[in-house]
């Protein structure tokens, strides 16, 4: 686990993906089990981790993790730092 | 869950704290790698519901698994309520299941109701209501022609979260928050009448667990309408819904005194010096004793276990103003300097109940550690000495859950009230004489739409006195009514105490060869034990089976970790062993020879 990135730590054990997948893999065209369903247990499973609400236009663009990360940031600017 | 390992109970507690979809995969993962014995039964439950449920399975699963069971929640196609019972009876394999939940929500079913004033308020919402109302009534009536036997859950539907306008919605009688109590009364209603119809009650769900439970976001994204708390939650209120189905509830309940029933140590303080009453602290040990009379009087028998002076404990009861509970509410008393652990095993000889149905209550670190370490089969309920710990584990417990309360549920203290009384006395009389001081009455009657609730509950409950321990549902007994020249009894007791109800059952079928009856069940509550009812029983089933020219009776006794009791039953009643094994042993009754009832027991229609 990569303890310096949680959000790659959360999208590789929740996509059950490689250890070493790199970040910008990780995408939905990419991921096969990125479908609708994990879309909304993602967006439950980041908002409970993060402490973060997404709004509608965020949730629409959350399809990579370059997006997420970037979203993530834009809330916790406003809060505690993403990275620990 | 207590009895799964750390590892395992540890990623539980990890997952439904934290909600989290990874850690509820890791904790199913774990539960994956235990053995069947810890994991449970099986219990499949089919769920139907106007929302979409596929998000919350995982968690759904994971809270059902920690009942425990081998969960398998199936879901059926979205919005297909009707169509989807309809068809269960052409799908044999898919209508297996041991539970089925039909779970709706206003925003589906009477989506009206949140917008009233452009549909026609007042009357033409009134009119929707009606609508579902009949509804309501004809999948209840489907799912009963369809698969019956089958326990239903019907849930209630919650108040909307979302919803404009929240104080004009409450101002009429046919406005949206009446309506939906209309919908919500039927569902009560529709239960009330019983045949396995039970209340998924997510109305009240939804109301304690507060606006939080709901997430608008997902709602519109996926039409499931709960937060990631919401879902945990939920599962954990469904799972605790279902827990009844497999899991019996404890019996009885030991109780500490001091510090418990009322605070303060009565050898010490004396009686003028006790906090009871309702003022604080007092109040919290007065609603303590509240909550122990009302569990009482649902069937769970109340055993006192004090470190003590009998005497001053007694004096208290008698004159500590205010007591709810009085010192005959207790079905056994151990109020002597004895182990805790002693006074107990002594008191489920005398009540005839196994260890594994008690729970415990006792303020002191002490007294709940020893209990642990000697008897680790009893139900802690409570780890702390403050009262209002002890209070909570009282209402949060899930140990004494039942979804239905019997009359015999109501009549059990007294029951076994008789029970420590006959101890005492069978010591002192011959036992013979004693039995038929009691008066006892019996009624034997054919298995039927009358009894076969209560019939089938003791088949799902029944341990000790149970010959085979088969735990028929409904359906598979209606089938082996209807299957020609089966005899399926059912034995109700009356004594000089009132009426005890149906305490005895038993259930043969024809064997291959016509002239054979095989004895599929056979047991007696275990509160009427040793009173003779098993002899009456199996005479009336034997004179039956004379009338039916029965020439060969075959039986077998299956043994469990509870049923030793009656291991020795058949070979008591004449029968001859004709083969053994771990698994089973049989018994042989040719030719068919009739034996005399009882004679302490009258029988009310029997022709002798």
């Amino acid at each position: 686990m990569n303890n310096n990135d949680p959000l790659l730590d959360l999208l590789l054990e929740f996509f059950d993906l490689p250890a070493d997948t790199r970040p910008e893999d990780i995408r939905q065209q990419l991921v096969p089990s990125w479908d609708s369903l994990a879309m909304v247990q993602l967006i439950t499973e980041l908002e409970g981790k993060f402490l973060v609400t997404f709004d509608i236009d965020e949730i629409q663009r959350l399809r990579s993790y370059d997006e997420i990360r970037d979203a993530l940031s834009r809330r916790a600017s406003l809060k505690a730092p993403l990275v620990s | 869950m207590r009895h799964f390992p750390d590892v395992q109970k540890n990623a539980v507690v990890q997952a439904l704290e934290s909600a989290s979809l990874s850690k509820i995969r890791r904790a199913l993962r774990l539960l994956d790698e235990l053995d069947r014995e810890q994991r449970g039964p099986q219990l499949d439950v089919e769920l139907l519901s106007t929302y979409n449920l596929e998000p919350v399975l995982p968690v759904l699963q994971l809270a059902m698994s920690c009942l425990p069971s081998v969960a398998c929640p199936r879901l059926a196609p979205l919005e297909s309520i009707e169509s989807h019972i309809a068809q269960a009876a052409q799908r044999p394999a898919a209508a297996v299941f041991d539970a089925r939940m039909i779970i709706w929500r206003i925003e589906e079913v009477l989506p009206e109701a949140l917008y009233p004033f452009s549909h026609g308020f007042p009357e033409r919402l009134a009119a929707s209501v009606d609508q579902l109302l009949e509804r309501i009534e004809r999948v209840v009536a489907l799912h009963r022609r369809n698969s019956p036997g089958t326990p239903l859950f019907l849930s209630t539907v919650p108040l909307p979260v979302h919803l404009a306008n929240p104080v004009s919605a409450a101002q009429h009688c046919a406005g949206p928050y009446a309506s939906v109590s209309r919908v919500n009364q039927k569902v009560y209603e529709v239960a009330k009448r019983g045949g396995g119809v039970h209340v998924l009650d997510l109305a009240s769900w939804a109301a304690f667990e507060g606006e939080t439970h709901a997430d608008a976001m997902v709602d519109f994204l996926a039409r499931q309408p709960l937060s990631a708390k919401g879902q945990v939650g939920f599962a954990l209120f469904i799972a605790r819904c279902l827990r009844s189905l497999i899991i019996p509830r404890h019996k009885v309940l030991a109780i500490d005194l001091d510090n418990t029933l009322w605070g303060g140590v009565v050898g010490e303080d004396g009686v003028n010096g006790l906090n009871f009453g309702h003022e604080f602290p007092g109040n919290v040990h007065l609603r303590i004793q509240r909550e122990l009379l009302e569990l009482k009087h649902r069937g769970v028998l109340l055993v006192l276990l004090s470190k003590n002076n009998e005497a001053d404990a007694r004096q208290a009861f008698e004159s500590l103003p205010g007591m709810i509970l009085k010192w005959e509410d207790f079905a056994v008393r151990k109020v002597n300097w004895n182990h805790k652990h002693e006074n107990l095993r002594h008191a489920a000889r005398v009540l005839g109940l196994g260890t594994d149905s008690i729970a415990f209550l006792d303020d002191s670190d002490y007294e709940r550690e020893q209990m642990h370490q000697v008897m680790p089969e009893v139900l802690i309920l409570n780890d702390s000495s403050d009262p209002l710990q002890t209070l909570r584990a009282l209402w949060e417990t899930d140990a004494f859950d039942s979804l239905i309360v019997t009359a015999e549920d109501r009549g059990r203290h007294r029951d076994y009230t008789l029970r420590e009384a006959r101890e005492v006395e069978g010591h002192k009389d011959d036992l013979e004489v004693f039995l038929k001081s009691l008066e006892m009455e019996a009624t034997i009657d054919e298995v039927g739409p009358a009894n076969i609730e209560r019939v089938v509950t003791m088949l799902g409950k029944t341990n000790q006195f149970n010959l085979t321990t088969h735990r028929h549902s409904r359906g598979h007994v209606e089938t082996m009514l209807a299957s020609p020249g089966s005899i399926a009894l059912a034995l109700r007791l009356r004594d000089k105490f009132g009426d005890q109800g149906i305490i005895a059952v038993l259930l043969a079928v024809r064997g291959d060869n016509a002239a054979t009856l095989v004895i599929d069940s056979f047991l007696v509550s275990c509160r009427a034990l040793g009173r003779g009812v098993e002899d009456a029983l199996w005479a009336a089933m034997l004179r039956r089976a004379e009338r039916q020219s029965i020439q060969r009776l075959e039986a077998e006794y299956i043994p469990t970790a509870k049923n030793s009791i009656v291991a020795g039953l058949y070979n008591r009643l004449g029968l001859q062993r004709i083969s053994h094994n771990s698994g089973s042993t049989c018994y042989l009754l040719e030719p068919v020879t009739f034996v005399e009832s009882p004679p302490w027991i009258a029988l009310k229609n029997e022709n002798q």
